[in-house]
């Protein structure tokens, strides 16, 4: 039992390290936010001026921007351990491969969580969808959402991170596996914001959640050979 | 185009496509094969 | 030599069945000559879903034994995989334009968990080739091969909601030949489409699985030369002091 504890406090260390270089550098998380907002008003350049067509469209739009904004997040968590050999050091410390993967993983879901929300908040503005009224279910879909690209995010940017062509890398490689859930989460958040109206949306919460918990077993199972080589 | 014409473009690309593939697939292997043979005297 | 005989048979195989298909069997009554590319299709789709599922496990094999062997089954199947994948695509927009009036759409759970397969493995084998050390490749192509293949059952469950889930008019079903009630020479030509092309298939697959292991060979005698090379070269340098 203790030995899970001490697991759970490298990750928690590990997610903590990176928060802590994350808050002091801060470019990161800004630009990232700041890219979600430009790819949230080119969507209204392409979609729009018609507001009923962009109000349909703002589920897809707001995951979109979402996944997008989130590939620029997981190489930045990335980039943190290579610059300074960071990661081979890691590699060296006898700790269990998964609480390496979990800590990683935890940094990139408060990223993805921050980012979702204010891209919730973006999207409620931008393209006029009352947000606020079904607060819980959208608030649940978004948590649900962010762990399953950090978990996912965090894995492909193990992956890649020392690759040549790194940057179409990643992308390539994480977003079909994302594409159940973008469809999930684009189908949870129409039904919140209709009101639900077919009792559909449990039905899409529950397949994120078999996502995000199979991919964080099937990360964390494989991020072990990542660090050996 | 009549419904003829979109089975040939199918069968066309299907079967055509798996010749090529092991056309090319031959001469890879022959030529890795050569490579090798070449190696193997050189040494 | 027993390869030749396999690839002999499977050519033979090929040329009859699609003599068959094409002039043999009679038209569906509904889908007309259209319903004649179901066979190769439906042969193509299963044969990638096979020679994914063939990659996958030679990765957990190659992680679990380390030998290379299974690594190259892994990239035979990826490779012949992505072909067979596209074959199904393919067919399956030929055989959507008359049905269905268009090329794609996206209520067929089966073409778009086809296409997300093709664009998950198109990556493996362009993330193959960034790597030159075998082993670190085979591992890294491993594992990502062992999260897309966990993908897929994701991919199709979600896109079956997502169909079931929107009300529409029925579309006309592609499998319509795989039909318990469908008449006997349909089942029977499809079945021997699918018997003819995993002929080829296993030719394909033991002619590639050779050309990774020699290219594997030259890998290897290239990296010997390279440490020849430097060994001459520091004895040189010795000699020369």
């Amino acid at each position: 039992m203790s030995a899970l504890r001490a697991e759970a406090r490298t990750a928690l260390a590990i997610a903590r390290k990176d928060a802590v270089a994350e808050l002091r550098g801060r470019h990161a998380t800004v630009s990232t936010l700041f890219f979600s907002a430009v790819v949230l008003l080119l969507f209204g350049f392409a979609l729009g001026p018609d507001s009923a067509r962009l109000a349909a469209a703002a589920p897809g739009l707001l995951w979109l921007a979402v996944v997008f904004a989130g590939l620029l997040a997981v190489t930045r968590l990335h980039l943190l351990e290579t610059d300074d050999g960071a990661l081979e050091q890691l590699a060296l410390y006898p700790v269990s491969r998964r609480a390496i993967y979990a800590g990683k993983a935890l940094g990139g879901m408060a990223v993805m969580l921050v980012l979702g929300l204010v891209v919730l908040g973006a999207v409620g503005v931008l393209f006029a969808v009352d947000v606020a009224s079904a607060w819980l279910p959208l608030l649940t879909t978004i948590v649900l959402g962010a762990v399953g690209i950090a978990a996912v995010g965090t894995f492909y940017a193990g992956v890649t991170v020392r690759l040549r062509a790194r940057e179409v890398m990643l992308p390539l490689l994480m977003l079909p596996v994302l594409a159940p859930l973008l469809l999930a989460a684009v189908k949870a958040t129409a039904a919140a914001l209709a009101g639900d109206p077919f009792g559909e949306l449990g039905a899409w919460l529950q397949l994120l959640v078999a996502f995000d918990v199979i991919m964080v077993v099937a990360g964390a199972a494989t991020y072990g050979y990542l660090l050996e080589d | 185009m009549t419904d003829a014409g979109f089975v040939i473009a199918a069968y066309a690309v299907i079967i055509g496509g798996l010749g090529l593939y092991t056309v090319t697939l031959w001469r890879r292997l022959n030529s890795a094969r050569r490579e090798l043979d070449r190696d193997d005297e050189a040494r | 030599m027993k390869t030749r005989i396999l690839g002999f048979a499977a050519l033979a195989a090929v040329a009859a069945m699609t003599a068959i298909a094409l002039f043999v069997v009679p038209a569906d009554l509904n889908q007309g000559d259209a319903q004649r590319i179901m066979y190769p299709h439906v042969a193509s789709a299963w044969l990638g879903y096979l020679s994914f599922g063939v990659t996958a496990i030679s990765g957990i094999l190659w992680l679990w034994k380390r030998d290379l062997r299974f690594d190259a089954i892994a990239v035979s199947g990826a490779e012949i995989g992505v072909m067979f994948t596209a074959f199904a695509i393919w067919g399956g927009m030929m055989w959507g334009r008359p049905i269905w009036g268009v090329f794609w759409q996206w209520e067929d759970p089966r073409l778009t968990t086809t296409a997300l397969l093709l664009a998950l493995y198109v990556g493996y084998l362009l993330f193959r080739r960034l790597t030159d050390d075998p082993q670190r490749r085979a591992t890294r192509a491993a594992i990502v091969g062992i999260v897309a293949a966990v993908d897929i059952p994701i991919v199709h469950f979600s896109v079956e909601w997502w169909r079931g889930l929107h009300q529409t008019a029925t579309i006309a079903s592609p499998d319509r030949v795989l039909n318990p009630a469908a008449p006997m020479i349909f089942v029977g030509t499809l079945l021997g489409m699918l018997g003819a092309f995993t002929l080829a298939w296993g030719y394909l697959m033991i002619r590639r699985y050779q050309l990774a292991r020699a290219e594997l060979a030259r890998e290897e005698a290239v990296r010997i030369g390279r440490l020849e090379d430097a060994r001459r070269g520091v004895a040189r340098s010795e000699a020369a002091r």
